[in-house]
């Protein structure tokens, strides 16, 4: 039971990074919006506000970093070209979903949209992560920020549950390893 | 209730750094979605975004390292420039947001393979 080099970069890009921003998102989203006046006490704001603004921060660098293990250390392994006559591309997904009709779609559609989507997500993350660390507590009483926090915090999440998707099942069909 | 957030509002910090940093992620979005399109024309737009045979910036990205990295400068630079025209201002922030979603929406649309595909040369 060993990993290679190659798994072990696409089990952190997915397993580790991707998959915490991914479920740090639940309490992001209920910690922006339970942040109002009706709903907390000034201490309860004191409180969580730090916390807040540690866990947008960590959002944010989390999503910039999946996207830049994705693209610069996993991505290449996946679209390497095999020599010419190989005939076991097992270490050429790219090529060896788009070897057969069944799994061409795998790459055509899901891939395509997978590695282009999934750079929204930490550009609308970094905008969450700098207006709650701009605003902090003020954020109770700037009910406009705090809707538009919530839209983009969604709309990262969105971003990177299709990429997170498609990565798992392009890599159950055509593992990087 | 509305009187009393105004209220609150003009007692918190300006809103146009906020709005710079949302209305950038727009801006950004935007210009990965184009970049996307532009690359499916392939020539001279596709050979230019491979910033990695171009510039030795991630070998074997191939054209994705040349869209995200101008994407992602297109932000940076958009919100650097914002935030320098909007600091200590306060912004129609409703106006702004409204206009960034409408770019991060673009965004999304122009990075879904049905739609960028349609840029693609047709075959003979």
């Amino acid at each position: 039971m060993q990993l290679s080099d190659r798994e072990l970069w696409a089990l952190i890009h997915g397993m580790g990074l991707g998959a915490l921003f991914l479920l740090a998102f639940g309490g992001g989203i209920a910690g922006v919006w339970s942040l109002r006046s009706k709903l907390v006490t000034p201490e309860g704001l004191q409180e969580r506000t730090p916390r807040l603004l540690v866990g947008t921060t960590v959002m944010a660098v989390v999503a910039w970093l999946t996207v830049i293990v994705g693209t610069w250390i996993v991505y290449p392994w996946y679209r390497a070209k095999p020599p010419a006559g190989t005939a076991d591309l097992a270490k050429f997904p790219r090529s060896l979903l788009l070897s057969s009709p069944d799994t061409a779609e795998w790459h055509n559609f899901g891939m395509e949209w997978k590695e282009h989507v999934a750079f929204l997500a930490p550009i609308l993350a970094t905008a969450v992560a700098f207006a709650t660390i701009y605003y902090g507590a003020q954020l109770v009483h700037r009910g406009e920020i705090r809707r538009a926090i919530l839209v983009f915090f969604t709309l990262a999440f969105a971003a990177a549950g299709v990429a997170g998707l498609f990565g798992a099942l392009i890599t159950k069909a055509a593992p990087v390893a | 209730m509305q009187s009393t957030e105004t209220t609150q509002s003009t007692q918190t910090k300006p809103n146009g750094p906020v709005a710079a940093s949302f209305l950038a992620a727009g801006i950004g979005s935007l210009v990965l979605g184009i970049l996307v399109c532009l690359n499916e024309l392939g020539g001279d737009i596709s050979k230019f975004l491979a910033f990695d045979k171009n510039y030795g910036l991630g070998s074997g990205v191939g054209a994705l390292s040349g869209k995200s990295i101008l994407a992602v400068l297109a932000f940076v630079i958009s919100w650097v420039v914002l935030h320098f025209l909007w600091r200590g201002k306060e912004v129609n922030f409703g106006r702004v947001f409204a206009v960034a979603l409408i770019l991060v929406a673009a965004g999304f649309l122009l990075t879904f393979p049905p739609v960028f595909e349609i840029f693609a040369p047709k075959a003979a």
